[in-house]
Order: structure tokens, then C-alpha cells, then sequence
């Protein structure tokens, strides 16, 4: 039997380090600029996020539904989406955390990062 | 630790998947308070804490998964059900352990720990789904949320379980 002494201590502990550890992790940089859009897993997009100087959005359309993004002067955010929890809305802008943006019901993360994975402007691009 | 299926066991385990549904669905209602995905009170798990140490395993399984199945058709949040049943079996599985070392004054421990359980369920689940190992670095704030709303709900099944009912 474990004392309930040491049950809190150690659930201070974890708290303590999974605290400072998320602190980390979301102020961190990452030092890149580029916004890249995942969805399964596959790089559809990628946004330079350093070049863009006038606001503006575009839809991912996924297999289980669409998410609309607006990109503004270095940062990223889905404004819109038709996913019953809207999680990835509410996250809000990012612009250079580790912390993805994520709709887990649509499969579609944004994740910041130093290289392109994607064609600029063209969704399922050929080359790479 | 065979036991006859009776009236009393049906009633009290439809009536606790009843609650723990109530629960599950008005705390959906609420705005998510933190924009994180998988920060969540998950007050219903105070429902399944109470059937594992008040009924035994097997019901609470029953009403965990009852509540999972019927919770996400009535939500409307299907997709969500695979990520609510991977991280409510792994928060069972802890609860079920832990029942054998801690007492009674200590349920609150379960609370915390299958919290803890849950969400790294949901993100396992989820980095699978979406391919996307970079999702682990919501571990550690999720882990910062599930000892609270764990200690908070494992704290109200305690209170709830000191109680002759």
C-alpha cells in the first residue's frame, strides 16, 4: 500500500515536470516559417508564412470534410470547419510553436516547420 | 467470481450508464475552456469509478463502453468514438490494477492515473490516425490536465464511495 503522502508527491512531481515540459514546448521556436498542412499524414499544402503580406484564405477539403485557414503575416489559423468539436478552431493563430494545430476528426494537422513538404499553391502537387 | 445476472445488477448498471450518458452529454454543452484537443473534466469517468469499486470490473466495463458507444451516436461525434474508446480502456485497465493497491480513502488516485491513461490513449490513437508523431508534444500539457481533472473527479467518486448507498 502506498501512502497517500507519496502518491501526491508524486503526482507533484509530474505535474511539475509535464508543466514545465509543456512551458517548453509552446513557447520554444522552432525557428521556421514555413506552415505545413498535413492531412493522413500527406503534406498537401505549404505556406511560407515569412512572404505573406496580405491576409488571406483558402479550404482543404478532406475525405470526412473541409477546413477553411487564413494565413496572415506569419501566422496560420483555421477559421472555419465543419468537425463537431471545432477544436482546431478554437486553437487559434500559430506562428512559430511546436504545438500543431490538429482536427483529429479530419485527419488535418498544421504543423510549423523549417522546409517546404508541398507545392506552394498547388494542392496535390506532381513534382517533389 | 461468478455472479447471477439479476434484476438489481440490470437496473443498477442501465442506471448508471444513464447518468454516466447525462453527464457526458451536458458537459459537452459546456465551451471548451482551454483550446488544446483532449482537455477535458470527463466528469462520466466518476460514473465508471464508481461501478468498478461499487459493482466490480465487468459492470464497469459494460458502462464504459455503453456510455462510449451511445454517447458519441447521440453527440453525433462518431469519428471521436475510436479516440474516446482507446483512451476509456486504457483508463479502465489502470482503474481495474490500481483497485488492488490502493484503499478505499484513495480512489482519487485512480482518478488521476486513469486520467492520465485516457489521454495517452487519445494520443496514441491520434498519432496513428493522422501519421503525425509531432502530436506528442500535447503529452505533457495533457498530462498537466489530467491530474487535475483527474484528482477532481477521482476526488468526487471517493467522496460518492464513503457513502452507504
Amino acid at each position: 500500500m502506498i501512502k497517500t503522502k507519496t502518491w501526491i508527491i508524486i503526482f507533484a512531481c509530474l505535474l511539475a515536470v509535464s508543466g514545465g515540459l509543456s512551458l517548453w514546448i509552446f513557447l520554444k521556436p522552432v525557428g521556421g516559417t514555413v506552415a505545413n498542412i498535413y492531412v493522413d499524414g500527406k503534406c498537401v499544402r505549404s505556406v511560407d508564412l515569412s512572404i505573406v503580406t496580405e491576409t488571406y484564405e483558402f479550404t482543404i477539403d478532406t475525405h470526412n470534410g473541409t477546413n477553411r485557414i487564413r494565413v496572415e503575416e506569419g501566422r496560420i489559423s483555421v477559421v472555419e470547419a465543419d468537425c463537431p468539436d471545432k477544436t482546431c478552431v478554437h486553437t487559434g493563430w500559430i506562428s512559430d510553436s511546436a504545438a500543431p494545430i490538429c482536427c483529429l476528426p479530419h485527419k488535418l494537422v498544421i504543423k510549423i516547420e523549417k522546409d517546404k513538404k508541398a507545392g506552394d499553391d498547388v494542392p496535390d502537387a506532381v513534382s517533389k | 467470481m461468478k455472479r447471477k445476472i439479476s434484476t438489481k445488477r440490470i437496473t443498477l448498471d442501465a442506471v448508471l450508464t444513464a447518468l454516466a450518458l447525462i453527464i457526458f452529454i451536458i458537459e459537452l454543452q459546456f465551451p471548451e475552456i482551454v483550446p488544446i484537443p483532449g482537455v477535458k473534466l470527463g466528469l462520466a469517468n466518476v460514473i465508471t469509478l464508481i461501478a468498478i469499486f461499487k459493482l466490480g470490473p465487468v459492470d464497469g466495463l459494460i458502462i464504459l463502453i455503453l456510455r462510449i458507444v451511445m454517447g458519441s451516436i447521440f453527440s453525433g461525434r462518431i469519428i471521436a468514438m475510436l479516440y474516446s474508446l482507446a483512451g476509456g480502456l486504457l483508463c479502465f485497465l489502470v482503474t481495474v490494477f490500481l483497485k488492488k493497491i490502493v484503499s478505499k480513502s484513495q480512489i482519487w488516485v485512480c482518478g488521476v492515473l486513469g486520467a492520465i491513461a485516457h489521454n495517452l490513449g487519445q494520443i496514441l490513437v491520434a498519432i496513428l490516425i493522422t501519421q503525425t508523431p509531432a502530436l506528442l508534444s500535447y503529452l505533457p500539457i495533457l498530462i498537466v490536465s489530467a491530474v487535475i481533472t483527474g484528482a477532481f473527479t477521482g476526488g468526487i467518486a471517493t467522496v460518492v464511495l464513503e457513502q452507504r448507498f
